[in-house]
């Protein structure tokens, strides 16, 4: 739902109930413009914690999400989404001492309750962290030797190698859930015995079994079922296929088969299916990567049967697929039976879907139907009290993230039933979001290139299984990170009663969103967090959520507090500088006293100097400072239109005004980058400082 | 709105030389509103007299403060007990000369000084420029004049105009800014359809509704007290 363009959101509402549209797009509400913003100041530690608040699997997010938040990022009306799953895969692999050091420790169980988890997939193991951290004892049972269900076992490694999914893993175990690896439910233990052992079930066993087609053949040598053959793969057995393989199917696990299967040596790998390219449920990014390992799809083609010759797989008979859906959007492949197509083959994967196994509960009174768990989706529960149910049994098909959701909220029922008894019905999931980025707004935005990284090349990629995309350098994750457009933190009329409603703001903001409704107004949907409104503002009366000016001037007055000004270098710098020319997290982290003492320079990152007021241009002087340089982005290269301009106008204004107050307006300087920050901010800090050394304030 | 420009800095650090703690206070309306003397131009100030005195080595308490509008007693209370409770010893007011003339009335034995020179009742041109609108004479003429005023657009004040001085629409006295009022008179006039009204001259105007009759009070009947 988003937020009607009218109302008078105000900030307040964004940072509760509202939120940005990243964020409401996540299952789990990853509060995405604050990791992403973390990082933009170089605390990647933060941006950990921040994912790891509600997320255990961000490891496995940042290699395989399938990232809603970028499909919903308001970036796109300006040029491209932020690219979020980069960004979130940068920080898990470069906090992973901090990930240790922070990571939660099992708490004293506090409870006599118990509670069962069949399945060690996403969705259940975030319930039985979610349950131990609240002081529950946990069982859960798994069938396999390995945790992390389909992610162990279905996603090929060159997408998630197994050292990823181990990271998040590990935090998982440290909670002191009670994990009993290759313990089979109905085989090793039954599930009648779970019930009575516990004061509740759940059942996370995800869809772990591919479905077969209903045609002839399925029986010949050289067919597999897609799951399975993914499970081989991940464990290292290799099945053994011809040197034409096909694979039934158009989502995603289908292209993970195909892919896998091309890495096995086949000399053709074809892909066959229903859908239409338009209409095939695999990410469209999925199928071009396919694509470029050089594999074929065969659109619109209904398995009709599987030929055979001695026993195995020769070719496969196809019909044309008419129409996959209905007219209410249901799933009813018609076909055209006068068409047809051979396609002459030696192995045939089918990846037509999932299905549960469920077969621990015959005999029991937990109801099935028609092989589906029946299940309620507001209260998990199933037919049978104090048995539950999450992630994709309850779902169908869905994403690692939407499993974790589901996990999530498991535990929260669980924890409910062991402590009262009784059934709890989860909130309403409509989250309100700001929605998009007005056309207006958006077309005065600059563009800024998407960093994009380069996969190893389809030619040697798909003589293995290794890794296909590296992870972004720090330099491109700053670079992307300062992309995001942090919606809705930014300016806001901090001071109402300071407002006389002198246009000031509507006058000068470069994206023609300010109003004046007798005070000044800002859309937080709308502003784009440049600061000019701020800087110019005659009452004071803005601040800019994101950076406000205020707290900048309060840690410098610190800063200073800090120092010995007697035995401070000469002449003392303080230097303006925009956050968006760093390349690493050099000059983002705090300085020591003894730094600044000893270099002469305290150095002020603002993310944007145009948002510096001329108040926050004269004040360094009053501090002792000998000079002040403001050092924004190349000539042309501002995030934002027309500050540039603003931004030398009030630089000269103030220049006067220190000439008429005796102090000589030449000690306050603007300078431009001359390529980064971290290449050329010491060399400008160097040269400033060495003119006319003799200055000092007050001496 | 009343326009008001700030002084040279030195000419208001020479009032204050005599003076150890001082205040600044601003005036959140239409000194706000002409950026000369809300908030941020308080901040300025302040913080250019803290550098210069402390430049010539002599430390003074420079203080800030900003009310919503200083002509008006209620405002203006917490800056009177300011003044008293931290034994200030001047203040700089940075409103129009109504808000230093009420503030002055009431500071008994403080001094104060203007950081503003006040000029003129005016309109906002663009970001930044103000232009007279109105001189505040006290018996309105405009409505024979297309409502423009020539008592303070006219640089000569006349009643019926143009004078010689009037060239391709232009006022002799800064061409480049000033337009010749009479001829926005008559151009708006024209377009009103009745410039027939131009035949009938102002008669001379009587004064005494402006400063000449005295210092001006304006009254609501039944809305004050009358002692």
């Amino acid at each position: 739902m988003s937020m009607d363009k009218s109302s008078q959101g105000s900030l307040q509402s964004i940072a509760g109930d509202v939120l940005p549209t990243c964020s409401a797009a996540c299952p789990v509400h990853t509060d995405t413009r604050e990791y992403v913003q973390r990082i933009s100041k170089g605390d990647y530690e933060g941006a950990l914690d921040v994912l790891l608040e509600v997320n255990p699997f961000p490891s496995v997010c940042g290699r395989i999400c399938h990232h809603p938040c970028e499909s919903k990022c308001r970036r796109v009306a300006i040029d491209e989404a932020v690219s979020l799953r980069m960004l979130k895969r940068f920080v898990v692999e470069n906090t992973a001492a901090h990930r240790i050091a922070r990571r939660k420790k099992a708490v004293q169980i506090n409870s006599d309750k118990s509670a069962a988890i069949i399945g060690a997939g996403p969705a259940g193991l975030t319930a039985a962290m979610d349950l131990a951290l609240r002081g529950y004892k946990v069982k859960v049972y798994e069938k396999d030797t390995k945790l992390g269900g389909m992610l162990a076992h279905a996603i090929p490694r060159y997408r998630l190698p197994p050292e990823a999914l181990a990271q998040d893993i590990e935090d998982i175990l440290a909670t002191g859930i009670e994990v009993h690896f290759g313990s089979s439910v109905g085989v090793d233990i039954s599930f009648e015995q779970l019930r009575k052992e516990n004061d509740a079930v759940l059942i996370a066993v995800g869809l772990s079994e591919s479905h077969s087609l209903p045609i002839p053949g399925t029986g010949s040598k050289g067919v597999f079922l897609g799951v399975t053959f993914l499970w081989d793969v991940a464990n290292g057995l290799c099945p053994e296929l011809g040197e034409r393989t096909l694979v039934i199917g158009g989502g995603n696990v289908a292209i993970d088969i195909a892919r896998a299967a091309k890495r096995l040596g086949p000399k053709n790998v074809y892909m066959a299916c229903l859908e239409s390219r338009e209409e095939m449920p695999a990410w469209k990014w999925e199928i071009a990567e396919a694509e470029e390992e050089g594999i074929e799809i065969l659109n619109s083609w209904g398995p009709k049967a599987i030929l055979e010759k001695d026993g195995a797989v020769r070719a496969m008979e196809f019909r044309r697929c008419a129409s996959v859906f209905d007219a209410q959007r249901r799933f009813s492949p018609s076909y055209d039976e006068s068409v047809t197509n051979t396609v002459e083959v030696d192995s045939v994967i089918l990846g037509i879907g999932q299905k549960a196994n469920l077969d621990f509960l015959l005999g029991s009174e937990v109801s099935v139907n028609g092989g589906r768990l029946t299940c309620d989706r507001e209260s998990m529960a199933t037919s049978e009290p104090g048995v539950f149910a999450c992630g994709e049994v309850m779902t169908g098909p869905g994403s690692a993230i939407q499993a974790v959701g589901t996990g999530h909220d498991a535990a929260k029922v669980l924890a409910h039933y062991l402590e009262t008894g009784e059934i709890l019905k989860l909130p309403d999931k409509n989250t309100i979001n700001i929605g998009e980025l007005p056309a207006a707004t958006a077309a005065k935005a600059r563009r800024l290139d998407r960093v994009c990284v380069d996969l190893t090349d389809p030619a040697e990629r798909i003589k293995d299984f290794s890794p296909i995309e590296p992870v972004y350098t720090e330099e491109e994750a700053l670079s992307e990170s300062r992309r995001c457009l942090s919606c809705a933190t930014g300016a806001h009329l901090q001071f109402p009663n300071h407002c006389a409603g002198c246009l000031t703001c509507v006058r000068i903001c470069p994206f023609g969103v300010a109003q004046v409704r007798r005070t000044a107004f800002m859309p937080p949907q709308e502003c784009q967090t440049c600061g000019l409104c701020a800087a110019e503002c005659p009452a004071f009366a803005i601040e800019v959520l994101r950076f406000p000016t205020a707290a900048m001037k309060k840690s410098m007055v610190e800063n200073v507090a800090g120092l010995d000004l007697e035995r401070v270098a000469r002449p003392f710098l303080i230097a303006y500088c925009c956050v968006n020319g760093t390349t690493s997290r050099k000059y983002l982290k705090d300085q020591s006293a003894g730094e600044i003492m000893e270099t002469g320079v305290l150095r002020i990152l603002v993310p944007c100097v145009g948002r510096l007021s001329m108040a926050d241009l004269v004040s360094p002087f009053e501090l002792g400072a000998d000079k002040v340089a403001v050092v924004s982005c190349p000539e042309g290269a501002c995030y934002y239109p027309r500050v540039e301009g603003w931004l030398e106008r009030r630089i000269t204004r103030t220049q006067r005004y220190l000439d008429e107050i005796g102090l000589g307006g030449e000690k306050l300087q603007l300078f431009k980058m001359e390529g980064s920050g971290d290449e050329s901010w010491t060399r400008i800090w160097e040269r400033f400082r060495a003119v006319n050394l003799e200055t000092a304030v007050g001496r | 709105m009343i326009v008001a420009d700030p002084k040279p800095f030195l000419q208001v650090k020479g009032y204050l030389e005599d003076f150890q703690k001082v205040l600044v206070v601003g005036c959140g309306t239409c000194t706000t509103v002409c950026l000369s003397g809300g908030e941020a131009e308080v901040q300025i100030l302040a913080s250019g007299l803290r550098i210069a005195f402390g430049k010539d080595g002599r430390k003074k308490t420079i203080l800030e403060g900003c009310v919503q509008r200083q002509c008006d007693l209620e405002f203006i209370v917490p800056v009177l007990s300011q003044v008293e409770a931290e034994g200030i010893d001047a203040v700089v007011s940075l409103a129009c000369g109504v808000g230093v003339n009420f503030l002055a009335d009431r500071l008994g034995n403080i001094p104060i000084f203007p950081g503003l020179d006040t000029t003129f009742y005016g309109a906002n041109m663009q970001q930044g420029l103000w232009a007279e609108m109105c001189a505040g004479c006290g018996s309105c003429i405009v409505a024979y004049t297309g409502g423009i005023c020539p008592v303070a657009r006219c640089s000569k004040h006349l009643l019926n105009g143009p004078c010689g001085g009037s060239e391709k629409g232009k006022c002799e006295v800064d061409p480049k800014n000033i337009d010749c009022v009479w001829q926005l008179i008559y151009d708006r006039l024209k377009r009103l359809g009745r410039l027939e009204d131009l035949r009938n001259l102002l008669p001379a105007k009587d004064w005494s509704t402006a400063s000449d009759g005295g210092v001006r009070r304006s009254a609501r009947e039944q809305l004050y007290d009358v002692k």
